[in-house]
């Protein structure tokens, strides 16, 4: 973990990560406010892949979170969430990077990612991943920054996948858990083994330091 | 005189400048607050509050473009996010310079309530050993208030915005008046535990905090949602908005107007005396001047020393109240770097609620002697964090499908624990701000340039603060740990704890304002925001403000109804 990385850690804990549930105590107007706010993904048209890359990608986020007992992401929109973060997070020079990612992998995938069976997808994915296992993504700490735009192009959608799955309200509530709020209990037992969902990612508290 | 309504005016609605609201209007006078920052309800303007990652713009994720275009400062804090960017200073409406190899980021609010929105809420009394600094080492402008002067002031504010916190009997910490102590979480404890038995001169205690544990002055204890500074509509935590600035509007002697940008201060043929304040509305760009008899600038630490430099005049060249030449000198902030351990105590045990306070490490190098094997002056405290982590820290890993999202809905199998030391800074006259010669604002205010370097004191504070961490680390139990030392200070500011560039003190020929935060030579001008700071000490200063500024209200009001300022 190199310098500034850990500073990027030091700063998430000043800031400390809170998690709540729907509605505490708030003010009315706010309350409404909120109740009336739909999800970022369904908040914007998506315009910006094909049919094939939408379907390819929907395909590739499926088999990093697969449906089991818990949603996959399909039904927590994790594609909608890529392709807008695509469109209009990532900067110009990101976004092609990104772009001739996805045309490399689907040029690999005769007859169209989504057209593969599931072993053929996952097969695939996982020469992909072993062709840059050593890409610096992997060390331990490369979490705590805000992006890597130097990761390898596979590192890169599966982190927007991850982030898309359990930042989405199917993810934050199904496969983690809310926080309950109303107290502070600092030791109790740990039961259910899933982690409290993050109201916004730890690396919204990173700045750019 | 137009507006003769109003005995008193302050310049500012934050953490001091609600108080002098207080304090002012509960004794009787009509005060007119003016503030830079646009309008804000208390709860129903609060549109990030408990928002969930889902309903925010990229779930969350900052808004690197827009950041980089309006916010280059401010969304260094880690308090800055899209779920409260509406409570900042947009960087290129207000802009300042900074020299070149010098920098100081000026993190700014820009609504009512100022920057008690925003504060980490963290309140830690000044000892007797802070006051006797400066006269006792030498390196700094003789405090003129010595700890017995102002404990009953701490104690009074205390009392209205409730602490929680531990009475510990430290004599480099003094006790606040406490509500009830938060919880420690279960690895708190066993780490509390063994400091006890393997370092018994490093205190440890929770952190004091002005979140509520129980209900408190009509307000209701915290509900541990966590992120206060997107704004509390239960007003769990002190800020103007939810204490001062209603206990004001009670009186029915408060009058505030937002979007009133003050340019400069007027005063009488004599020079002794301040008239009027003039201001432009930042939404119409109307001018007008407003007349007082006595005013309180609590505009912020340089917010003020900007108004006081402008306000030159023949009788004042050099800014107001500046005979000494210390107005804008001697800016301080806090050096800060942090030290993590791992830990694998506890692992079975986890949490309820979001806790928004951590540990406390009070000073404890160079406590009422020099230490040994210290190469520094002063000290520092350490204000530590404990987090168990989450897929967040662990997504990085190679696989896919059913094993791979399993593995990120757990818990990590460790905990993390952050040691962030907070370093008294010295005041160094090279530290500070000036106006530019020739740059001005929309307003036509000329732009501040900041210039700011860390000494060589704080360097070995900040190393020795490593050193220190590593040995409390090991004793803790940590199965691993790093720490950090000067090379990762950021520049200053960064601690948001930026204090000096008006300083108090008894002699005029070296200091701004007297004991009173009274301006040397303008008896009706107060200034009561951290600007009037002689040195940092190393604990947060926002209390201490705030028992300034009641102080010097009781003061001024006394001269005020005993015929002072006829204005």
């Amino acid at each position: 973990m190199n310098r500034r990385e850990f500073l990027q850690c030091a700063a998430v804990l000043v800031a400390g990560a809170g998690t709540v549930p729907s509605a505490w105590a708030m003010n009315r107007e706010q309350s409404a406010f909120l109740a009336a706010r739909p999800s970022y993904v369904k908040q914007q048209e998506l315009t910006f892949f094909s049919v094939s890359q939408r379907s390819a990608v929907a395909a590739i986020a499926e088999q990093i979170i697969p449906e089991t007992d818990t949603p996959g992401a399909a039904e927590a929109e994790v594609g909608q969430f890529v392709e807008l973060m695509v469109a209009d997070w990532f900067d110009d020079s990101e976004r092609q990077f990104f772009m001739a990612g996805l045309a490399e992998l689907e040029s690999r995938a005769v007859g169209g990612f989504s057209n593969l069976s599931d072993a053929e997808q996952l097969a695939l994915l996982e020469q992909v991943e072993d062709e840059v296992s050593d890409a610096p993504w992997f060390d331990l700490g490369s979490t705590l920054r805000v992006w890597d735009d130097s990761a390898p192009f596979i590192c890169q959608l599966k982190e927007l996948v991850v982030l898309g799955y359990f930042l989405s309200e199917v993810g934050a509530k199904q496969a983690l858990q809310i926080n309950p709020m109303g107290s502070f209990k600092g030791d109790i037992p740990l039961v259910d083994a899933a982690s409290y969902a993050a109201e916004m990612p730890l690396r919204a508290s990173f700045g750019e330091g | 005189m137009e507006n003769a309504e109003f005995d008193a005016i302050v310049v500012g609605s934050g953490i001091s400048g609600g108080w002098a609201a207080k304090e002012l209007t509960e004794r009787g006078l009509k005060v007119l607050v003016l503030e830079r920052g646009k309008d804000l309800r208390h709860g129903a303007d609060y549109r990030g509050e408990h928002a969930q990652s889902w309903q925010l713009p990229y779930y969350g994720m900052p808004d690197r473009e827009r950041n980089k275009r309006e916010y280059p400062v401010q969304s260094k804090s880690y308090a800055f996010s899209d779920a409260n960017v509406q409570f900042w200073n947009n960087d290129n409406d207000y802009p300042y310079i900074q020299t070149e190899g010098k920098p100081f980021d000026w993190h700014r609010a820009d609504v009512v309530g100022g920057r008690s929105l925003l504060w980490a809420r963290q309140v830690y009394r000044w000892s007797e050993q802070d006051f006797n600094a400066n006269s006792s080492d030498g390196l700094g402008n003789p405090w003129p208030v010595s700890y017995q002067d102002i404990e009953p002031w701490y104690s009074y504010v205390e009392k209205f915005i409730g602490v929680s916190g531990q009475a510990e009997g430290l004599s480099q910490l003094p006790d606040s008046e406490f509500l009830p102590p938060m919880e420690y979480f279960a690895l708190e404890k066993t780490i509390k535990g063994r400091l006890q038995k393997k370092l018994p001169n490093v205190p440890i205690t929770i952190g004091r905090c002005a979140v509520l544990t129980q209900a408190h002055n009509g307000r209701a204890p915290c509900h541990y949602c966590g992120p206060c500074h997107r704004g509390c509509s239960t007003g769990s935590y002190f800020s103007s908005q939810s204490s001062t600035l209603p206990a004001a509007n009670a009186t029915g002697n408060l009058t505030l107007l937002s979007n009133k940008v003050v340019k400069r201060l007027q005063h009488d043929e004599s020079g002794a005396q301040i008239t009027g304040v003039e201001t432009v509305d930042s939404q119409t760009g109307e001018h007008k001047v407003y007349t007082a008899k006595l005013f309180f600038l609590c505009a912020s630490t340089l917010g003020s020393t900007q108004i006081m430099l402008n306000s030159a005049s023949d009788k004042h060249p050099n800014g107001l109240a500046n005979t000494s030449g210390a107005l804008g000198k001697y800016l301080m902030d806090h050096a800060q770097v942090s030290h993590m351990a791992m830990f694998v105590d506890d692992v079975d045990s986890y949490y309820q609620g979001n806790r928004p306070n951590g540990l406390y490490i009070p000073r404890f190098r160079n406590v009422d002697k020099q230490d040994q094997d210290a190469d520094f002056k002063r000290g520092y405290g350490y204000q530590a964090m404990t987090l168990r982590p989450d897929w967040q820290m662990s997504f990085n890993s190679r696989g896919f499908g059913a094993k791979y999202k399993e593995s990120l809905r757990q818990p990590g199998a460790f905990w993390i624990w952050v040691m962030s030391s907070f370093v008294e800074c010295l005041p160094y006259e090279s530290n500070g701000v000036a106006l530019h010669a020739t740059k001005k604002d929309r307003f036509g205010v000329p732009q501040l340039v900041t210039q700011f370097d860390w000494g060589s004191n704080e360097k070995e504070a900040a190393d020795d603060s490593g050193v220190q961490a590593a040995k409390v680390m090991r004793a803790a139990g940590a199965i691993g740990y790093q720490t950090n030392n000067h090379e990762s200070l950021r520049p200053g500011g960064s601690g948001i704890h930026e204090m000096g560039t008006a300083r108090m003190g008894d002699d005029p020929a070296k200091a701004v304002l007297n004991k009173h935060n009274q301006a040397h030579g303008i008896d009706n001008l107060f200034i009561t925001d951290g600007s009037f700071m002689a040195s940092s000490s190393c604990v947060n200063p926002s209390l201490t403000y705030m028992a300034f500024t009641a102080r010097a209200c009781d003061y001024a009001v006394k001269q005020f109804k005993a015929g002072k300022y006829s204005g």
